[in-house]
């Protein structure tokens, strides 16, 4: 399990990528009420970071 | 004809039929006749992850592995269960292991319990099950974000291979409210197999007590992983106010798909070049498509997707001109729309302010999918 930060357009964060297991992907959104940002955050709060956005 | 009258659980007519007092949307589960199942109708090995039967959330630590399935045994008046088919035995699970069927119910569906009022309400949680294995089984309620607190109810399966309906009721809750939003209010959870962790303590029947991992599954003896031979189908889930379990809620397949794609919504996956979507391309490599949602979700949903290169962009003014998409990620998306940001590689002829279309590939393996699942 793998997360990156993906920007917009503008160079903002836009999304949150997570990369499971069997390599299969999906797309988070920056909401709170998201279960998947949910765990997004908690796997943050236990001191891990994302891989950065690509410049 | 002969009927009776009872201000709480409606009216039973002389054959033994119920007409309940609240007949319209008296089940607070979504999807208990295992009718919908948008993301396919088998899925094998699965751990931890919504699979076939929308809504019901399937987990598994180490207890076996099985395929679970859109399952057509049912019992009369239904058309479908959902299936746990054992593949690989675990005959004597570790202490921590565990196979459970979950169900998360949304808070703000919940507050006709009246939970954390003076007046909260018992209520009756039925349901049709189907075993290769008898013995004793365990359904628990958590509310996780209401004082973190459960009560859990044995039930027994008496003969192997019969469907048979089960009835338990649980007490009111007077002590801890269930906030009325679009999070977790309660999980219901059905344990297929578990280890000694979840047996050892005691199992709260009559209060609701403080969550403990000790009493989660207290008096449990059957194990759905005790070969390959094991099977678990369960169907006709209904959770409603009083002491009574009265007939299932049918509703129409329309409406249920509707409650579910508040949930999950999928688009694609025909043998067909699907277009989801149109939207603007705004540089040579980037393109935003704007995909209005079927149902407003939940929350902003996650974005899932097959592999890239099922998709294509298609471009106005020169026919066949397309470009297969590298990249997609959601952005500045809400509850009712989600703008799905594509990434193509540079191409002169495809610059700003062209307005295309993203279409699937012609594999019944291209899917966007939107889960906004609790």
């Amino acid at each position: 399990m793998q997360y990156k930060i993906i920007n917009d357009a503008y160079g903002n964060v836009g999304s949150i990528e997570l990369t499971k297991e069997d390599n299969t992907k999906i797309s988070i959104p920056l909401d709170e009420a998201n279960t998947d940002y949910q765990e997004f955050l908690s796997w943050k709060s236990e001191g891990n970071e994302p891989e950065p956005a690509d410049e | 004809m002969s009927l009776a009258l009872n201000g709480t659980n409606g009216v039973t007519y002389n054959d033994g039929t119920q007409q309940s007092s609240a007949p319209v949307g008296k089940n607070l589960i979504i999807n208990g006749n295992m009718q919908i199942a948008q993301r396919g109708t088998s899925a094998a090995g699965v751990t931890a992850d919504y699979a076939t039967c929308d809504r019901f959330l399937i987990r598994n630590n180490n207890a076996g592995l099985y395929t679970i399935t859109q399952d057509t045994d049912a019992p009369d008046g239904f058309g479908n269960s959902l299936k746990w088919d054992c593949t690989t035995a675990n005959a004597s699970p570790a202490a921590g292991d565990f196979a459970v069927l979950q169900y998360r119910a949304e808070g703000q569906d919940l507050q006709q319990l009246a939970f954390g009022t003076p007046s909260a309400k018992q209520f009756t949680v039925s349901f049709w099950v189907k075993s290769s294995e008898t013995g004793t089984a365990v359904l628990r309620i958590g509310a996780t974000n209401s004082g973190n607190v459960m009560q859990g109810h044995t039930y027994t399966i008496s003969s192997a291979n019969t469907w048979e309906k089960k009835t338990i009721t649980f007490t009111a809750n007077t002590s801890d409210v269930i906030p009325n939003d679009n999070l977790i209010g309660f999980n219901l959870f059905w344990y297929l197999a578990t280890g000694t962790n979840r047996t050892s303590g005691t199992l709260p029947t009559t209060t609701w007590e403080a969550f403990l991992t000790a009493n989660e599954a207290v008096g449990q003896t059957i194990n759905i992983a005790a070969s390959t031979s094991s099977y678990f189908n369960i169907t006709g889930v209904q959770l409603e106010v009083g002491t009574t379990a009265t007939d299932f809620e049918h509703l129409q397949y329309g409406q249920q798909l509707a409650l579910c794609q508040r949930y999950f919504q999928s688009f694609g996956g025909s043998n067909v070049a699907d277009t989801v979507g149109q939207g603007t391309s705004f540089s040579t490599t980037n393109t935003y498509v704007l995909i209005h949602l079927l149902q407003t979700m939940r929350s902003v949903p996650s974005l899932g997707y097959s592999a890239v290169g099922d998709w294509r962009l298609h471009y106005p003014g020169v026919i066949g001109l397309e470009a297969t998409v590298m990249a997609i990620a959601t952005n500045e998306s809400n509850n009712t729309k989600v703008i799905v940001n594509t990434t193509t590689a540079t191409n002169a002829s495809m610059g700003g302010g062209k307005c295309i279309q993203l279409s699937a590939d012609s594999t019944i393996n291209a899917r966007l999918t939107f889960s906004a699942e609790l």
